[in-house]
């Protein structure tokens, strides 16, 4: 097991502002940064455990068939996992079961089951699915928190700007999703190649 | 040929296996995620109609003659007291709002007092109408009255009126026609002596 099979996910090769990931449910549901942080964890804790499911069945699926395959482990995993959640933590449902459909067509999980799980062992598909999650996480943290805060004027649901402040609703809207996916890309590579020289 | 059976049937195992674990969970939460639902649309109407102890279906023709009469009211129940005695309505409706309908729930106790409204699921614009569901909006119809329909400002709330949110006034519109339903229901039911005693 390697440790950077965690820490890879995080910032070298985050989901979304490297890998360019899951961009659909992303862009749909970054409207806060307390939406990010539900759809984050939801997502990283299905995963991990998708991951480990993988990395067990690996020896045991042909390569010919292993799409389907994962698919349908994956969305056994999500089904179950929403269908326990609604029946014994309601409380925990009301505010993540909105994120759990939308998980099944998250492609980073199939991405990370085709790309990793297959070829490595539990321990370290264990890791990279939390590393990748984690990641995810904070990639919808900072769009949900830059777009909160510019088209809602507050933060976690806290008002940070003031009364006087006029949001600009467009940031809050499908387009805002867009532009503010589009230049934290940009400053992100940026970021990077300035490392690099 | 040998190759493709194989396949086919390892690919048939991990489908039956991932049916059997769904029909497991689905036969182990079914109850349960029906107690679940029920509990919280007893505590959705109660948080309208706060002084009822239980709720009773209203059914059959007089919920026809509701529904067909006050559109876009599609369930209605009676709320007793501890005793058994009819305290108030509670009126399910769904307008149109912006991008489809809106779940209003309106509670009216039997003085004629709207005792609270709330808003259920809906497709409106994030941080514009999905404002509805703040309690500064939703709380504005508590203690209305029922004598005429309630008005929608868009400067200040006044007399029977409530103030619209901020860019979302079909939004708001939207809510109070719901509310207006209820009470033109609410009003047949009182004129026909009420129903449930």
């Amino acid at each position: 097991m390697k440790l950077s099979n965690l820490t890879n996910g995080i910032i070298k090769e985050n989901p979304i502002f490297v890998q360019l990931l899951g961009m659909c449910p992303t862009l749909a549901v970054t409207t806060s940064a307390i939406n990010g942080i539900g759809m984050g964890l939801a997502t990283t804790a299905v995963l991990a455990s998708s991951n480990v499911a993988i990395a067990l069945l690996r020896k045991f699926i042909p390569a010919q068939v292993r799409i389907p395959a994962f698919v349908v482990v994956i969305s056994t995993f999500v089904t179950v996992v929403g269908m326990l959640m609604e029946a014994f933590l309601p409380a925990l449902f009301s505010s993540l079961g909105l994120f759990i459909p939308l998980i099944v067509v998250n492609c980073i999980i199939l991405a990370r089951a085709e790309a990793f799980a297959s070829k490595n062992g539990v321990g370290d598909s264990l890791l990279d699915g939390i590393g990748m999650g984690l990641g995810f996480t904070l990639a919808l943290v900072i769009l949900g928190s830059v777009r909160e805060l510019i088209g809602n004027g507050s933060l976690f649901g806290a008002a940070l700007l003031g009364a006087n402040y006029q949001p600009a609703l467009i940031m809050i809207l499908p387009p805002g999703g867009f532009l503010a996916l589009g230049l934290l890309l940009a400053l992100y590579n940026s970021y990077q190649i300035k490392k690099a020289k | 040929m040998k190759d493709i059976l194989k396949t086919g049937i390892i690919l048939l195992i991990i489908a039956a296996v991932a049916a059997v674990a769904l029909g497991l969970t689905n036969e182990v939460t079914k109850d349960k995620i029906a107690e679940q639902r029920f509990l919280a649309n007893e505590q959705a109407k109660k948080a309208v109609l706060a002084t009822a102890a239980t709720f009773e279906d209203i059914t059959g023709e007089d919920l026809e003659a509701i529904t067909s009469t006050f559109a876009p009211v599609t369930e209605a129940y009676v709320g007793l007291d501890a005793s058994g005695a009819v305290v108030g309505y509670v009126f399910k409706s769904t307008p149109n709002g912006f991008s489809g309908a809106v779940e209003v729930v309106t509670g009216i106790d039997g003085n004629g007092t709207v005792t609270g409204l709330r808003v259920g699921s809906h497709n409106e614009t994030p941080g514009l109408g999905a404002k509805a569901k703040d309690a500064a909006f939703f709380d504005q119809y508590n203690g209305k009255l029922t004598d005429g329909p309630i008005g929608v400002s868009k400067t200040a709330a006044s007399g029977n009126d409530i103030q619209a949110i901020t860019g979302a006034t079909i939004t708001s519109v939207a809510v109070t026609s719901g509310a207006n339903a209820s009470i033109d229901a609410y009003k047949w039911i009182m004129e026909n002596g009420g129903i449930g005693k």
